[in-house]
C-alpha cells in the first residue's frame, strides 16, 4: 500500500512539473529547458516571503505563487518575446542560457546553503496514516489536491474559456490567430506566467516537504521525460506520461536498486521514442515541428 | 450626392521579404466605402502580397512593407500587426490555413475576438451561415471546402470587419459553392454596408462580383478600371475569361505574348 502511496506522489510531482513543460510548448512551441529553474526560483521566492512575513504564513504563501507567475511574464516580456519569429532551435538554446543564468542568480542571491521554508513558515509537515500501514505527509497530500486542482483549471481554462481557446487557437495556427484580432504576445506572456506559476507551486510544495537547494532542478529536469512520453502537446499526455515515469521508479528503487533513480525516466523516455516519438498522446506534426 | 468617402488607400507599396526579395512593386489602389474590388492576376502575380500587406504581417513572416504607405479610413496600417489591424475593421480571410483545424466549429467562433461595433457578432456569424449551426461540435479540420470557406467568412464576421480582404474565394470549390457563397457575400456586403478586397484568379467569378477591378503581373498593377471595362478588355477576354477570337492561342504563344507585351505598367 505504501508503494502505490509512493506512486500517486511521485506522479503528482511530476505531473505539476511537466503541465508547464506542455503549456509553453503547446502555445509557442517552445521547449522550456529552464523549467526547472524556474521552479527552484518559485521555491526560493517562497523561502524569502516566508522570512518576510514569517507571522503570516498564508500570505507568504500567495505573494510567492503571485511573485512566480510574474517572473514567468516577464522571462517573456525580457527575452522569450525576441525570440518570437525566430528558429525554435534559438529560442531552446535561449532557454538553456537563462536556466545557467537563474541556477548562478539563486546562489548569489540565496547562497549554495540548504534552506528550510517549512520552518521559516513556522509551520509542521505532519505524517497522515492512511488505510493499512500506509503514511502520507501532509504537504505530499497537499500536493496531490493542488496537482488535481491545477490540471482541472487547466482543462477547463483551455477548454471552455474565451482566452483558453484563443490560447490553443494561438499554437496551432498562430498567423490566423493574429489575423482573428488575438494578440500572440499577450497569450503568449500568459502561457509563461501560468507555466512558471504551477513550477513555482511544485517547487514551493517539494522544499516544504524536504529542503532548499540547487539539487531541485534534477527534479524539474526528470519531469521533462514525463511531458514527452505523454506527448509534448497533450496536458492529459503529461498526466499519464507522469504517472508512468512514476510506476517505474518506484518500483525500480524498491525491487532493483535506489540509485536507478536518477536514470528511470530517462530510459523510460528512450524506450517510449523509439517506438512512438511523438509520445504517446501528442500529434505526429508535432515532432516534425521540433 | 457625394462621391463614397475613400476607405483604404495604398500608394506605391514595396514588399520585400527576407530583406531581399521583392516580390510587390509600385502597387497603387484606392477603394471606395461599399466596393468590391477585385484583385486579378495569376499565381506568382503578388495578389495575395499586396492583400497580406494590407493585412499585416507577423514577424515569422519576415516580411515588410519597405517603401510606400498604406492608410485605413486616414489612419497610416503599413507594417503594423495583424491583430492590430483586425482591430481597426480590417480583416482578412486567408487563402489557405483559413480555419483552426483542431478547435471546433464553435470554438472557431470563440477564438475570434469581436469587434466593438456590437456584442453579438458571434450571431450574426451563424445568422449569414446556418449550416455552420448543426455542425458547431464538429472539428475544423474535418469540413468540406465549402464548409471551411463559410467557416472562414463566419469567423472573419465576428471581428466586425468594415473591410473584408478575401484571399481566393472559389479556389478548389465547386461551382454551385463558389455561386452560393458570392451571392452570400453580396447579401453580406448588402445589409452590413462592408468593403471587400477580393483576390481572384479566376476572373469569371471575380468579376462577376465586383464593381472595380486591378489586374497584377509581376508584382505590378498593370490594368485597372470597371467591372465593365476590363470585361470587355481584350486581353482580359482573352487571357482571364478564355474568350478566344479566331485561332486558339498555345500556351507557348501566351508566354511569349506576356514577355513581349508590358500591358501598360
Amino acid at each position: 500500500m505504501q508503494l502505490a502511496v509512493n506512486i500517486v506522489v511521485l506522479a503528482a510531482i511530476y505531473a505539476l512539473i511537466s503541465c508547464g513543460y506542455v503549456l509553453i510548448y503547446r502555445v509557442s512551441r517552445v521547449l522550456n529547458l529552464a523549467h526547472g529553474e524556474l521552479m527552484l526560483v518559485g521555491a526560493y521566492l517562497l523561502y524569502s516571503t516566508a522570512s518576510l512575513l514569517g507571522g503570516n504564513p498564508l500570505t507568504a504563501v500567495a505573494m510567492a505563487a503571485v511573485l512566480g507567475l510574474l517572473v514567468g511574464v516577464l522571462v517573456y516580456v525580457l527575452l522569450m518575446r525576441r525570440m518570437t519569429g525566430e528558429m525554435v532551435l534559438a529560442a531552446v538554446l535561449c532557454t538553456i542560457a537563462l536556466g545557467v543564468m537563474l541556477r548562478g542568480a539563486t546562489v548569489l542571491i540565496w547562497s549554495a546553503q540548504v534552506r528550510h521554508p517549512m520552518e521559516a513558515l513556522g509551520w509542521s509537515n505532519p505524517s497522515l496514516v492512511l488505510f493499512g500501514d500506509a503514511r502520507i505527509s501532509l504537504i505530499s497530500a497537499i500536493l496531490i489536491g493542488a496537482t488535481a486542482v491545477v490540471y482541472a483549471a487547466l482543462f477547463g481554462f483551455l477548454g471552455f474559456t474565451r482566452w483558453g481557446i484563443r490560447m490553443r487557437a494561438a499554437g496551432q495556427n498562430p498567423l490566423l490567430a493574429s489575423q482573428r484580432g488575438i494578440q500572440l504576445h499577450g497569450v503568449y506572456a500568459l502561457a509563461w506566467g501560468l507555466s512558471t506559476f504551477t513550477a513555482g507551486l511544485a517547487g514551493m510544495l517539494i522544499s516544504l516537504d524536504s529542503s532548499l537547494d540547487g539539487t531541485m532542478t534534477m527534479i524539474g529536469l526528470k519531469a521533462f521525460p514525463a511531458a514527452l512520453v505523454g506527448g509534448l502537446d497533450s496536458l492529459a499526455g503529461a498526466l499519464i506520461g507522469s504517472a508512468i515515469i512514476a510506476i517505474a521508479e518506484v518500483l525500480l528503487i524498491q525491487f532493483v536498486n535506489p540509485l536507478l533513480s536518477d536514470v528511470v525516466p530517462f530510459f523510460v523516455l528512450l524506450a517510449v521514442l523509439v517506438i512512438r516519438p511523438w509520445g504517446l498522446f501528442g500529434s505526429k506534426e508535432e515532432l516534425d515541428r521540433v | 450626392m457625394d462621391a463614397p468617402e475613400t476607405i483604404l488607400s495604398v500608394e506605391k507599396i514595396e514588399v520585400t521579404y527576407h530583406r531581399v526579395v521583392t516580390a510587390v512593386q509600385g502597387v497603387s489602389m484606392t477603394v471606395k466605402r461599399g466596393q468590391i474590388v477585385a484583385l486579378l492576376g495569376n499565381n506568382g502575380a503578388g495578389k495575395t502580397t499586396t492583400l497580406r500587406a494590407i493585412s499585416g504581417f507577423v514577424g515569422m513572416d519576415d516580411a515588410q512593407v519597405s517603401e510606400g504607405s498604406i492608410s485605413y479610413k486616414g489612419q497610416r496600417t503599413e507594417n503594423r500587426q495583424p491583430h492590430e489591424v483586425t482591430r481597426l475593421g480590417v480583416v482578412l480571410v486567408p487563402e489557405r490555413s483559413k480555419v483552426f483545424e483542431n478547435l471546433t466549429v464553435a470554438e472557431n467562433i470563440l477564438a475570434a475576438v469581436p469587434g466593438k461595433k456590437s456584442k453579438s457578432q458571434a450571431a450574426v456569424a451563424y445568422e449569414y451561415f446556418p449550416q455552420l449551426v448543426r455542425l458547431r461540435e464538429r472539428e475544423a479540420g474535418y469540413l468540406s471546402g465549402g464548409e471551411r470557406q463559410m467557416l472562414a467568412i463566419a469567423s472573419a464576421l465576428v471581428c466586425a470587419p468594415e473591410l473584408l480582404l478575401v484571399d481566393e474565394l472559389s479556389l478548389g470549390l465547386a461551382p454551385r459553392v463558389v455561386a452560393d457563397l458570392i451571392e452570400r457575400l453580396q447579401l453580406i456586403r448588402g445589409e452590413l454596408g462592408l468593403t471587400i478586397v477580393l483576390v481572384e484568379q479566376n476572373a469569371t467569378v471575380a468579376l462577376e462580383l465586383a464593381d472595380y477591378g486591378y489586374v497584377m503581373e509581376n508584382g505590378r498593377i498593370v490594368l485597372d478600371g470597371t467591372a465593365d471595362r476590363l470585361r470587355s478588355h481584350d486581353d482580359i477576354r482573352e487571357f482571364y475569361l478564355g474568350h478566344v477570337q479566331g485561332e486558339r492561342r498555345n500556351y507557348r504563344d501566351v508566354k511569349q505574348y506576356r514577355r513581349s507585351r508590358r500591358w501598360y505598367g
